[in-house]
C-alpha cells in the first residue's frame, strides 16, 4: 500500500538522489545529494535503495505531516528532530503515525540534512535521475502543500515502554564544522603553479558565503599559476581546485559546469566532498595530500561500514516485517541467538 | 587518421581520469576523443560513469567503489588500441540551418565586436553566417555546442562583467569559439544574436538534437520574423 506525506514548511528543501551519472556525457552535471555518505546512509536505514529519492534539507527549517503511516530516518549535519512533539534521534530508523508531524530545526555545525522514507517517492527523472538541474530547469522544488506519494507504507512499529528509540544500528557519523579537514590529490595541471602550489597545504581557507552546489569559494593564500596563455574547454572533475581570480580559490561541487578551461591544481577525493558539503559560510577549512590509491581505500572502507549498516538494518526489518511479510518462523535458531 | 596518436592520461582525483591527444594536428586529437568517448560509451563497462570528450582530451568518469583508477587506466589503453584500428571515417554528420536575430536587443554585443576587430557590424554578421560549423564538444552549460569560431580578424576578448543572465538561443562568440546557449545562464561570451528556435527539451533524449561532428549553420533573419519561429525546435535538415 502506498502513503503520503505532505510538506508543511519547505525552507530550503529538494527531492533528489545520488546523482545523474550519464549527465555529463550531455553536457549536465551530475548533481545530485551533495552530502552523497549522509544520503546512502538515510536510504540504508529507511530500507531503500542507496540511489532512491530522498529530501535533502539545506540550512533552513522543515516540517512535513505523515499523511500515513510511515518510516523514516534523518542524517546529515546535527540538528533538532521532533516526531509527533517528541524528540526523536537522527541516525536511526524512526516509525511515525498518520496525522503525526515531523519536524526539523536547527541545522547546526554542518549545512544539509537528508531525509528517506521507507518505500521512496514518485517523481519524475531526467536521465535517469531525479537530482534538480536548475539550468535546464529540471526537479521537484518543494513547497508548502506539496504532497508526495511513497511507494510503501508501514505500520506502526513502536517501542510500547516509555518510546524508547527502537533501533540501535551503531553507524559512524561524520565529524562537521566549524573546522574542516578536506582530502585532496595532485591534480592534472599541478605542474602550471610551479611552488605555489604548496600554498594549498599550508594556508587555511574560509568558507565564502558566495558558496553553492555548484562550487565553494574560499578565501585565503591563492597559489598562483606560473603558466599563460588560454586552455583549451576540458571536461572538469567534481571536486576540482581552481583559482580564477585573485580573490578566492574555487572548488567544484557536484553541480558544476561540465567544461572550463581553468587549470586544476588539486581534486577533493570523494570523502572529502562530502565534507565540503557540510561546510557552513564562515568555517574554516585546511587541505590534505593524499593519493588515488590512499582515498579510494579509505572510500571503500567507509562504504563496507554501510553494507555492515545495510545487513543489520536488512535483519531488523525482516524480524519485524517491514518491507516484507513477517519471517519470525523463518528464523534459524542462530539469528535469534 | 593514423593508429599511432600519442596521447597520455592523468590522474584527476580518485573518480575520474583526464586522457589528452598529443598529435600535432588538432583534428586527430579530435576524432581520438571522442571515438574513445564512443568506445567506453557502447562498451558499457561496470562502475565506468561515462567520458566526457572535448578538443583534445576526454574526462573518465567512474565509480572509484567499483572499479579503480588503475582498472580504468588500463581499460582506457585498450580503447585506445581498439579505435586506432578501425578504419574508415565516422558517420556522416546530420546538418542544421540555425536562423539568427543579429544585433539590437537580440545581439547586445554586435557593435562592440565590430569595433574591437575594427570591421563593420554587417562584416561581422558576414563571417559569421559564411561559416560552416562542426560541433566539437557538448559543453556547459546544458550541452551547448561548442564549435570553432568564424575568420575573425583577432579572438574575441570575454565581457569584462559576465552577464547574470544571457538568454535561450544566444548566439555567442569568444577567442576562437562559438556557441549557442541552449538554456538561460549567466555568461561572459559576446553575444551576436539570438536564434528563435528551441535548443533544449528535456522531455526528449537526448536533450539537445545535435551531437559532436554534426555540422551547423546561422542564417540571418529579420526582427520582425523572430516571432515566427518562436516554438519551433532546432531539428537537422530532412
Amino acid at each position: 500500500m502506498s502513503g503520503k506525506i505532505l510538506i508543511q514548511q519547505s525552507g530550503n528543501s529538494v527531492v533528489t538522489d545520488l546523482g545523474r551519472t550519464r549527465g555529463p556525457r550531455f553536457g549536465l552535471p551530475v548533481n545530485g545529494a551533495l552530502d552523497q555518505y549522509s544520503a546512502r546512509a538515510a536510504n540504508i536505514l529507511a530500507g531503500n535503495l542507496d540511489n532512491e529519492p530522498l529530501i535533502e534539507v539545506t540550512a533552513l527549517d522543515f516540517r512535513m505531516k505523515a499523511e500515513s503511516d510511515i518510516l523514516i530516518a534523518v542524517t546529515g549535519a546535527p540538528l533538532t528532530l521532533t516526531v509527533g512533539g517528541r524528540p526523536s534521534s537522527q541516525w536511526e530508523p524512526i516509525s511515525v503515525r498518520a496525522g503525526e508531524t515531523i519536524s526539523i530545526r536547527a541545522i547546526n555545525r554542518g549545512l544539509r540534512a537528508y531525509l528517506a522514507v521507507h518505500g521512496s517517492f514518485e517523481v519524475p527523472t531526467l536521465l535517469g535521475s531525479c537530482a534538480p538541474d536548475t539550468v535546464v530547469g529540471f526537479g521537484l522544488q518543494l513547497r508548502e502543500g506539496t504532497e508526495l506519494v511513497t511507494r510503501r507504507s508501514v505500520v506502526p512499529v513502536r517501542q510500547p515502554y516509555f518510546d524508547l528509540p527502537l533501533f540501535r544500528l551503531g553507524i559512524e557519523r561524520p565529524d562537521m564544522g566549524p573546522q574542516l579537514l578536506v582530502d585532496v590529490t595532485d591534480g592534472p595541471d599541478v605542474e602550471d603553479f610551479g611552488e605555489s602550489g604548496e600554498l594549498l597545504f599550508t594556508s587555511e581557507y574560509a568558507v565564502s558565503g558566495r558558496s553553492n552546489h555548484i562550487g565553494l569559494r574560499l578565501g585565503g593564500q591563492l597559489p598562483e599559476r606560473t603558466s599563460s596563455g588560454e586552455v583549451l574547454s576540458r571536461g572538469v572533475p567534481v571536486g576540482a581546485v581552481e583559482v580564477p581570480s585573485r580573490e578566492e580559490l574555487l572548488v567544484l561541487h557536484r553541480g558544476r559546469g561540465v567544461t572550463a578551461g581553468y587549470p586544476v591544481l588539486a581534486v577533493v577525493t570523494s570523502m572529502g566532498l562530502d565534507v565540503l558539503a557540510q561546510a557552513r559560510p564562515g568555517d574554516k577549512v585546511r587541505f590534505r595530500k593524499t593519493t588515488v590509491g590512499e582515498a579510494t581505500a579509505a572510500h571503500r572502507r567507509s562504504r563496507a561500514q554501510l553494507e555492515t549498516l545495510r545487513e543489520s538494518v536488512n535483519t531488523v526489518f525482516g524480524l519485524l516485517g517491514i518491507g516484507c511479510r513477517p519471517q519470525w518462523q523463518d528464523l534459524t535458531v542462530a539469528a535469534c541467538s | 587518421m593514423s593508429a599511432s596518436v600519442p596521447t597520455e592520461i592523468y590522474e584527476s582525483g580518485d573518480s575520474a581520469l583526464r586522457v589528452v591527444a598529443l598529435s600535432s594536428a588538432s583534428e586527430d586529437n579530435w576524432l581520438t576523443v571522442h571515438r574513445l568517448a564512443d568506445w567506453l560509451e557502447d562498451c558499457g563497462a561496470e562502475g565506468l560513469h561515462g567520458a566526457v570528450p572535448t578538443y583534445d582530451s576526454v574526462l573518465v568518469e567512474f565509480d572509484p567503489v567499483l572499479v579503480s583508477a588503475r582498472q580504468v587506466r588500463a581499460f582506457v589503453k585498450l580503447g585506445l588500441l581498439e579505435i586506432g584500428s578501425l578504419a574508415g571515417e565516422a558517420s556522416a554528420p546530420r546538418e542544421f540551418d540555425v536562423p539568427v536575430v543579429y544585433g539590437g536587443i537580440y545581439g547586445p554585443d554586435l557593435e562592440r565586436v565590430a569595433e574591437y576587430q575594427g570591421i563593420t557590424t554587417e562584416e561581422v554578421i558576414r563571417l559569421h553566417t559564411e561559416k560552416t560549423y562542426t560541433v566539437r564538444c557538448l559543453g556547459a552549460p546544458a550541452g551547448s555546442p561548442m564549435m570553432d569560431g568564424p575568420a575573425f580578424p583577432q579572438p574575441v576578448p570575454r565581457l569584462k562583467d559576465p552577464r547574470l543572465s544571457v538568454p535561450a538561443g544566444a548566439v555567442s562568440v569568444a577567442g576562437r569559439q562559438a556557441v549557442i546557449a541552449p538554456a538561460v545562464a549567466p555568461g561572459g561570451w559576446c553575444v551576436l544574436g539570438q536564434t528563435p528556435l528551441t535548443v533544449l527539451n528535456i522531455r526528449r533524449e537526448p536533450l539537445v538534437p545535435y551531437k559532436p561532428g554534426d555540422i551547423l549553420r546561422f542564417r540571418q533573419i529579420d526582427a520582425a520574423d523572430f516571432d515566427k519561429y518562436v516554438g519551433q525546435e532546432l531539428e537537422p535538415r530532412p
